[in-house]
């Protein structure tokens, strides 16, 4: 039998995200093993997520500070609005470099099956921004799944009496791959956006 | 391509080890309730997944199993690759894999294709609009493989405007954000449309050629393609609480003078349309994919107009890897006029193999 205290930690363990039993026993004993100090920086590090980190009153990202590090930092430009549906979302786009506006952060995307609304989106904030801000660009980056389609094709609706110019990011072939690795409607999306050279 | 090798592990009553097939013709012999069948549906699992005659993969288990697997040799443009599948009933689970590398779905199934003919297939003609449509799906899939995804794409959006048609009846959500789901669906929508339209066309040509060709007697059948692509009021479809046009309503017909086949034509006639159908199918994959299917024949019988079996077969480039069954044995012998192999099969074992020139 589990000692107990064991037996708990592993059932803690389960409820995270893509971790199941085996896992999360393979995880507890490991963490059984490691020095005490271990154990207590993961600790210290879960609690303090948990009390330090926020969501940033304009875009929603998760934060330490108020407003969040990139809505406060005067180098970027704050007229384009990046719109993504999670905070984890930004790091990838930010690990480009190449994106020097700000972001929304939507808490998700519209679900009728999952019963996410309208209402259970953050959209009116995106709204707010753009009437009490100079927004000139709103790009639109939900996943190109059904659900983040609709969500933006959504967006793009309540946006268009503003007259705000929206885009949407373009869909097509991973750079530095083969073509021979394209799965099939990535590649036809690939033909339809294709462009002169 | 061929299928050169196939084994079997608790797959129904079968116990196939590593049998080996003739690359032409292979003719499956035995008493009732031994496995003929089985063994064709071991290979039609093994190319898609799925059975070919029932639309639910759990009677493909043996009784008190819980899994089951199925592996083979397929030789392609001179090399060979080793396929198999792997399933579990509860929790319902798929291992796919080519040369021992986990393989997605899609591009598993387009490593070994394969179309069959059996009697079940009379569904075409006598079932419901979905089992006609299901046939038309098939048939695109074979020739362009991207339309399964666009296919999981439009079901998926379906779904879940359905959910929200739901909702909004029961007051849950407001109407508005039917806008945004609405554009989802009908993009969605657009490539299965098209390609049915023209799936259509074509089949429709080929197989009144190969229906001319065979001099066939009943040669006025039209297949009539129906979009439900009209435009509903969306007060209808919130209290119907689901969508009411699309893809999922397409109707595909059979027709001779406008009234439908089934209720025209004999038992036997229905099959051997249904298998003129079959070799049209087989004609635009090999238009399109330049390489021949695995062709199964499941339990040819007396209803089957024989002479003109033998003629289609005969008409099929010899590179054409063929099983067929048959409960009288002397049905078999369309297929005996070239080089094959017979195989008897008893108690789900081949317990003899036997190669004829």
């Amino acid at each position: 039998m589990t000692a107990p205290p064991l037996a708990n930690l592993i059932n803690e363990l389960t409820k995270l995200p893509g971790v199941g039993g085996k896992s999360a026993s393979r995880l507890a004993y490991h963490i059984l093993k490691r020095p005490m100090i271990e154990a207590e920086a993961l600790a210290q590090a879960i609690l303090d997520v948990k009390t330090k980190v926020f969501r940033c009153s304009i875009c929603n990202n998760m934060t330490d500070v108020e407003p969040c590090a990139i809505c406060s930092d005067p180098r970027r430009d704050a007229s384009t609005i990046c719109v993504v549906e999670e905070a984890f979302n930004i790091s990838t786009i930010e690990q480009t470099r190449d994106f020097k506006g700000v972001f929304h952060v939507l808490l998700g995307a519209l679900s009728p099956l999952k019963g996410i609304g309208p209402q259970d989106i953050d959209v009116n904030g995106l709204l707010k921004r753009i009437r009490d801000g100079a927004i000139r660009e709103v790009i639109i980056a939900t996943n190109p799944n059904v659900e983040g389609e609709a969500t933006a094709l959504y967006i793009a609706q309540q946006l268009r009496s503003t007259g705000v110019k929206t885009t949407r990011l373009a869909f097509g072939l991973p750079v530095g791959g083969d073509l021979e690795y394209a799965d099939q409607v990535t590649m036809s999306k690939a033909l339809e956006g294709r462009r002169e050279i | 391509m061929i299928l050169k090798r196939l084994t079997t592990q608790t797959f129904r009553n079968l116990d196939i080890a590593d049998q080996t097939f003739h690359p032409h013709a292979n003719l499956i012999v035995g008493r009732n309730g031994q496995g003929k069948t089985n063994l064709l549906e071991a290979i039609y699992f093994l190319a898609t997944t799925k059975s070919f005659r029932t639309s639910r993969v759990a009677s493909l288990f043996r009784f008190d199993e819980p899994g089951l697997f199925v592996s083979g040799i397929v030789e392609r443009n001179a090399l060979d690759r080793a396929l198999s599948v792997g399933m579990e009933m509860e929790p319902r689970r798929r291992l796919l894999t080519i040369n021992a590398e986990k393989v997605p779905l899609a591009d598993y199934v387009n490593a070994l294709s394969v179309f069959a003919y059996s009697s079940s297939r009379l569904d075409t003609l006598r079932g419901t609009p979905e089992d006609r449509r299901r046939f038309l799906d098939r048939g695109i899939a074979s020739v362009s493989p991207g339309y399964v995804e666009q296919l999981t794409r439009f079901q998926r959006a379906l779904k879940q405007r359905n959910a929200l048609l739901h909702d909004i009846a029961a007051g849950a959500a407001p109407s508005f954000t039917l806008d945004a789901w609405d554009e989802e669906v009908s993009a969605a929508a657009e490539p299965i449309w098209n390609g049915r339209r023209l799936y259509v066309e074509q089949l429709s040509q080929t197989f009144r050629e190969i229906v001319a060709m065979h001099e066939y007697h009943v040669n006025r059948i039209e297949l009539v393609y129906r979009p439900a692509n009209g435009v509903i009021p969306r007060g209808a479809e919130i209290r119907a609480r689901t969508s009411l046009t699309g893809p999922q309503r397409d109707v595909l017909d059979f027709e001779i003078d406008g009234r439908p086949v089934a209720d025209v034509l004999s038992g036997g006639e229905q099959k051997m349309i249904v298998l003129f159908l079959k070799f049209a199918k087989i004609e635009l994959f090999r238009r399109r994919m330049d390489d021949e299917p695995l062709f199964l024949l499941d339990d040819i019988d007396a209803e089957l107009d024989l002479d003109i079996l033998q003629e289609l077969l005969r008409k099929l480039p010899s590179q054409t890897q063929v099983f067929a069954t048959s409960a009288k044995e002397r049905f078999l012998d369309v297929l005996e006029t070239s080089p094959h192999r017979r195989l008897v099969i008893e108690n789900g074992r081949v317990t003899s193999a036997q190669d004829f020139a």
